[in-house]
C-alpha cells in the first residue's frame, strides 16, 4: 500500500464514521453512502479496476472517469444545497413578514388626513 | 374609483430623502390608504413617517423589494378594499400616473395596470444605457413569459382585489417584476400597459436600478424558472 492510499482511505474511513454517528433514517440515503464508501474503498485499494470500467466507457484512463463523475456530484450537490437555501429562504421571508405584519404600525388618526404635516398619535 | 379603498404600497429600503415629498403629494390627492414598508432600513425610516398618517410595516431584516411588495399585499389582504397601488419610494414615479393606472381597474378591463416609461411622448427621459438594457430585459421576459412588454422593470403598478389574492412574489429580489408576468399569464389575469413619466435625476444617478443588477435579475430568473 503506498502513501496516497492510506491518505484516501482514512478520509474515506473519517466520511463512513461521520455518516455512521449521525445516520439519517431514509433508507436511500444509507443505500447511497453505503454504494459510494464500498466503491470508494474498492477504488482505492485496486485502482486499476477503474481502468477497466473506464475503458468499457470509452474514457481513456479511470483517474479520468473518476473526475467526471465527481464533476457531476460536485453539480449535483451545489444544487441540492441551492434548493434547500431557497427553502430556508422563503421561510425565513415568511416568518419576517408575519412578524412585521403583526407589527403594523398605524401612524396619525383618519382626522387629520387633511393636514398631513400634523403630528400625529399612534393608534 | 372610491379613494378610500385604494391602498399605494411603496417599498423603502433606505430612501429618506423624498420619501416625506411622496406620501404628502399622495395625501394632497387623496389618497389616503398609505402602506409603508420598510425593507429592514439600516436608516431610520419611522423618524421620517412618524408624523404623517400611513401604515408602517417594518421587516426585521432587509429581504427585497419583491418581498416587500408581497408583505403590502398579505396585510392589505386583510383588509376591504378595491385597488392596490404599488409605488417606488425613490421619487421616480409620479403621483399624477396613478389616475391613469387606477382607470382600467375601475372600468374591470383590466386586472392589474402596469406602467411603461416607453409609452406616450416620454421616450426620450430614459438614458441610453437603460434603454439598451430594458429592451433586452423585455425580449428576456418574452422568452420566460411568453408576454412581451414594452417596459420590463417598471414598479407603478395598480392590481385589482382579485390580482392581489392571485399573484405571489416567490422572488424577494428584483427578479419578482419578471415573476409578475409569470403569474399574469398562469392566472389568466388580463393586464393593460399604462404610459407613465420617470424622472431621472442626473444629481443622484443611484435611483433605481444599477445596470449590474440587470445581470443578478437574469440569473435569479433562471434559478426561479428552474426550480419552481
Amino acid at each position: 500500500m503506498n502513501g496516497i492510499q492510506i491518505v484516501l482511505l482514512t478520509g474515506t474511513l473519517l466520511l463512513a464514521i461521520y455518516f455512521i454517528i449521525r445516520i439519517k433514517k431514509r433508507v436511500i440515503d444509507i443505500i447511497f453512502m453505503s454504494i459510494v464508501i464500498v466503491c470508494a474503498t474498492v477504488f482505492i485499494l485496486w485502482p486499476d479496476a477503474t481502468n477497466v470500467i473506464a475503458h468499457r466507457l470509452g474514457v481513456g484512463r479511470g483517474t479520468d472517469l473518476i473526475f467526471y463523475l465527481s464533476v457531476l456530484l460536485f453539480w449535483f450537490v451545489v444544487l441540492k444545497l441551492y434548493i434547500r437555501i431557497r427553502r430556508l429562504e422563503q421561510v425565513f421571508t415568511d416568518i419576517v413578514r408575519k412578524d412585521a405584519i403583526e407589527k403594523a404600525d398605524h401612524f396619525s388618526s383618519k382626522d387629520n388626513i387633511n393636514n398631513p404635516l400634523d403630528s400625529g398619535e399612534k393608534l | 374609483m372610491n379613494k378610500d379603498k385604494v391602498y399605494i404600497i411603496i417599498p423603502v429600503y433606505n430612501e429618506t430623502l423624498l420619501l416625506r415629498d411622496i406620501v404628502t403629494q399622495l395625501l394632497v390627492q387623496s389618497y389616503s390608504n398609505i402602506v409603508i414598508i420598510d425593507d429592514g432600513s439600516t436608516l431610520n425610516i419611522r423618524e421620517i413617517v412618524t408624523t404623517l398618517p400611513v401604515i408602517y410595516i417594518r421587516h426585521a431584516v432587509n429581504l427585497g423589494q419583491g418581498a416587500a411588495l408581497q408583505t403590502g399585499f398579505e396585510y392589505v389582504k386583510k383588509l376591504n378594499f378595491d385597488a392596490v397601488v404599488t409605488f417606488d419610494g425613490d421619487g421616480q414615479h409620479s403621483v399624477d400616473d396613478i389616475a391613469s393606472l387606477l382607470y382600467y381597474i375601475d372600468d374591470g378591463s383590466a386586472d392589474i395596470s402596469l406602467g411603461s416609461r416607453f409609452l406616450g411622448n416620454n421616450k426620450n427621459q430614459v438614458p441610453f444605457v437603460r434603454s439598451v438594457i430594458l429592451q433586452i430585459a423585455r425580449h428576456i421576459n418574452l422568452i420566460f413569459s411568453g408576454l412581451l412588454l414594452s417596459d420590463a422593470h417598471n414598479g407603478l403598478r395598480a392590481l385589482n382585489k382579485k390580482a392581489v389574492d392571485l399573484i405571489h412574489f416567490s422572488e424577494n429580489r428584483m427578479a419578482h417584476a419578471s415573476e409578475i408576468l409569470f403569474q399574469i399569464k398562469k392566472n389568466h389575469l388580463r393586464f393593460k400597459e399604462v404610459p407613465m413619466d420617470i424622472k431621472y435625476d442626473p444629481t443622484s444617478p443611484k435611483k433605481g436600478q444599477s445596470s449590474i443588477d440587470s445581470v443578478k435579475i437574469l440569473f435569479d430568473l433562471v434559478l426561479h424558472k428552474l426550480f419552481e
